[in-house]
């Protein structure tokens, strides 16, 4: 790995690096209405001056934590109103130019999940310029700078095409139940104190930082035009992804049942040693837990299947992490199709032979709407993920881990043909999932999709020097 | 279906028409009606995503016998290293170079999509591809490593347009079967290399599931 020079943490926006760590976030979706006045606004929100708009978070560590951190994020249409020419937009990636909608058969966006069906907000992509993201401690702070935002050119600057709000749950759970937020790249040269070990290589700034050494040897992504637009810039695929927590819970129920009711219960978790769990449960409630676990690679504690096969019981925090497949070539710990291992399979053993430590990207996703409350399973209300993809490159990070990985499995010819039974675009007809048991297999089948997504777009998230460029262009 | 016949009037002026007279016509057809390509919209469907095809069609700067024996050299000291290369792409079911006219030609199958199997090629052997771009016409900048983009954009452009299924399945919303030669000229005239059709023998499996089932090592 060539070691590079740490770039410059006061021209790069925070959360891409190192995450915020709070509590509330809330997503305004902008449409342009004055592109001068939304110019302004980028200038005064990267002014420094802290008493008047709330300021672009960068990376630059502080010494007192602000209490709320902002970034800015924009299509391809909000750059070109804002001015930005011509020439300059044919420089940025097609995937990004063409946006998210248009790469839905790709992404495994179709039925459910087709763009058609989009919320009204991302139904007309050329209206979806801006998503000001406001990252706060309590909702108070959080209203208070979304208003400021929006005051931007007295009223004049961008009209609200829509606000999603998200929450965390209490100790990092999102929707589905499981722990997240576990697993993110370290950067080479960047101190985050939450790290924790992980036997993975040190990733380089340029997996996610436009115009550094990428995690591919020799293999830099372009940078958009001019250099002070595109440097340090990086990707964000955010996407609005409903979970169906219902169905998902019944799936766990059946997939229970099916284990016990075919005697094969004790071929995959130990007799009574539920019982030695914290707390212990019942034999069914175990049996859930485990498909839930296999499935994802991770317990719905958080704790991985690669370190603990038969009791999601934390033993170590700091150990969370600490783990790779290698030593598990067949998934008898961590199934080769479970979520995590597809995303990001370590140093498993892998089709593309090149491509395990390449595809890394930072998730900064946050659960919306209420928890699931099962005993009103039906209370019509949307609940999901607002996730947030980054990286420096979109078709070969985000795009080839949703593809290739996620929806074809092709990484391994075992799972080959077959899609994450998490979030892959799953039908009834074919999805399959296997769970390895000692020298045979159990295989779950028959279940639908249960992560729709209903909106996103690919948005740029510039330096801070190339805010300031946006903000005084004279088109 | 009821298909019109063109008056006679029409059919006088398509006897009459040269090859001139031709090419007029099909500039008229894309100035009224334009065919778009989405390529990655019509080149693969949902299920189809093993054993893809890249057919890549690349003029040579020098087309004379001697450029045609520089460029076979060019593939002769590098193919071992190419022929790894490719082992550690891990999707490719086969792949082969030949010289067809004028041109270094590329066919292969392979597995997934299209830009992720260029990216695993740049980074697996894009010194072996700076050489043979500097025997082709109008090459991308290189090394492709600097310019991963314009060189997939470069590879796309030069891989040749596929018709996978029929070739009125490419124009779904077309009611009119009698406007099909109308479109496939216009198509044709966008994309001068057409691949019309495949076959495989194992449809819906990977180049790993293959040799897994074969006992070769994946
Ligand atoms: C609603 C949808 C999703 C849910 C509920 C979900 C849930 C989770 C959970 C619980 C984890 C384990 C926690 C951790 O390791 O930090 C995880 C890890 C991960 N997920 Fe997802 N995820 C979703 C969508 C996606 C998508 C769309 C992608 C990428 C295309 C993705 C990529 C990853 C990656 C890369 C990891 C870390 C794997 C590792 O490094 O070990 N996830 N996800």
């Amino acid at each position: 790995m060539t070691v590079e020079p740490v770039p410059d943490l006061a021209d790069i926006q925070g959360n891409i690096l190192r995450g915020y760590k709070k509590d509330h976030v809330r997503h305004l979706v902008l449409t342009i209405t004055d592109p001068q006045a939304a110019r302004r606004w980028l200038l005064d929100a990267t002014s420094g001056e802290t008493a008047g708009t709330p300021q672009v978070t960068t990376e630059k560590s502080y010494s007192e934590k602000p209490p709320t951190c902002l970034n800015v994020g924009l299509t391809h249409a909000g750059l070109e109103t804002l001015g930005v020419a011509a020439k300059h937009l044919r420089t940025f990636p097609h995937e990004f130019v063409d946006g998210m909608a248009s790469r839905a058969l790709k992404l495994g966006d179709t039925g459910p999940s087709d763009p058609r069906h989009w919320k009204a907000e991302w139904q007309d992509p050329s209206k979806v310029h801006v998503v000001v993201s406001v990252h706060a401690d309590s909702p108070g702070q959080r209203e208070k700078a979304g208003k400021e935002v929006l005051d931007a050119g007295d009223g004049a600057a961008f009209d609200k095409t829509a606000q999603l709000d998200g929450d965390a749950f209490p100790g990092g759970q999102v929707h589905f139940g499981y722990r997240d937020n576990i697993a993110q790249p370290h950067f080479a040269g960047i101190r985050d104190p939450i790290d924790r070990p992980d036997r993975q290589p040190l990733v380089e700034v340029g997996a996610v930082l436009l115009g550094h050494q990428t995690p591919v040897e020799d293999v830099r992504w372009e940078v958009p035009q001019p250099k002070r637009l595109g440097f340090n810039g990086s990707f964000n695929a955010f996407r609005v992804l409903e979970q169906q927590v219902g169905e998902f819970e019944d799936f766990l129920s059946q997939s229970a049942a099916l284990i016990k009711d075919n005697g094969m219960a004790n071929m995959v978790l130990p007799p009574d040693v539920e019982k030695t769990w914290d707390p212990p449960t019942s034999r069914f409630e175990a049996m859930r837990e485990l498909v839930a676990a296999k499935i994802l690679g991770r317990w719905r504690t958080g704790v991985p299947l690669a370190l603990s096969p038969y009791s999601p019981t934390p033993v170590c925090l700091g150990k969370l992490n600490d783990f790779d497949y290698a030593n598990d070539t067949d998934g008898l710990c961590c199934p080769v199709g479970s979520h995590i291992r597809r995303c990001n399979p370590r140093s498993s053993r892998i089709v593309q032979r090149n491509t395990n430590h390449s595809r890394r990207i930072v998730r900064r996703g946050m659960p919306y709407g209420p928890p699931h409350d099962p005993d009103h399973p039906d209370d019509g209300k949307e609940r999901g993920l607002l996730g947030v993809f980054i990286c420096a490159s979109l078709i070969a990070q985000f795009e080839a881990i949703q593809y290739d990985w996620m929806n074809l499995g092709l990484q391994d010819p075992r799972i080959t043909g077959t899609n994450d039974a998490v979030v892959g675009n799953n039908e009834p007809e074919f999805s399959s999932f296997t769970m390895p048991v000692g020298s045979s297999s159990i295989e779950l089948r028959g279940f639908s999709r249960f992560v729709h997504t209903v909106g996103g777009a690919y948005l740029f998230l510039p330096s801070i020097r190339a805010l300031k460029y946006l903000g005084s262009l004279h088109p | 279906m009821v298909t019109t016949q063109p008056s006679k009037w029409v059919q006088f002026l398509q006897s009459k028409l040269t090859q001139p007279g031709e090419w007029l016509l099909v500039q008229y057809w894309k100035h009224r009606a334009p065919v778009t390509t989405p390529t990655w919209v019509w080149k693969t469907a949902p299920g189809d995503n093993l054993q893809q095809c890249m057919n890549l069609v690349m003029p040579l700067a020098d087309k004379t016998d001697v450029g045609r024996a520089r460029a076979a050299k060019a593939v002769a000291a590098n193919v071992d290293e190419i022929f790894t290369g490719l082992n550690n792409v891990g999707t490719v079911h086969f792949a082969r170079f030949d010289l067809i006219g004028g041109n270094l030609c590329m066919f292969s199958v392979y597995d997934g999509d299209l830009e992720n199997y260029l990216r695993d090629f740049i980074s697996v052997f894009g010194s072996v591809f700076d050489a043979l771009m500097e025997l082709v016409e109008a090459p991308p900048p290189t090394p492709c490593g600097l310019h991963p983009e314009a060189f997939i954009d470069w590879i796309i452009a030069h891989d040749a347009f596929q018709i996978t299924g029929d070739v009125p399945s490419l124009f779904p919303d077309e009611g009119n079967i009698a406007n099909l030669p109308r479109d496939v000229v216009l198509l044709l005239e966008q994309h001068p290399n057409v691949q019309l059709g495949r076959y495989s023998g194992y449809p819906g499996k990977s180049a790993a599931q293959i040799r897994l089932a074969t006992g070769i090592d994946w």
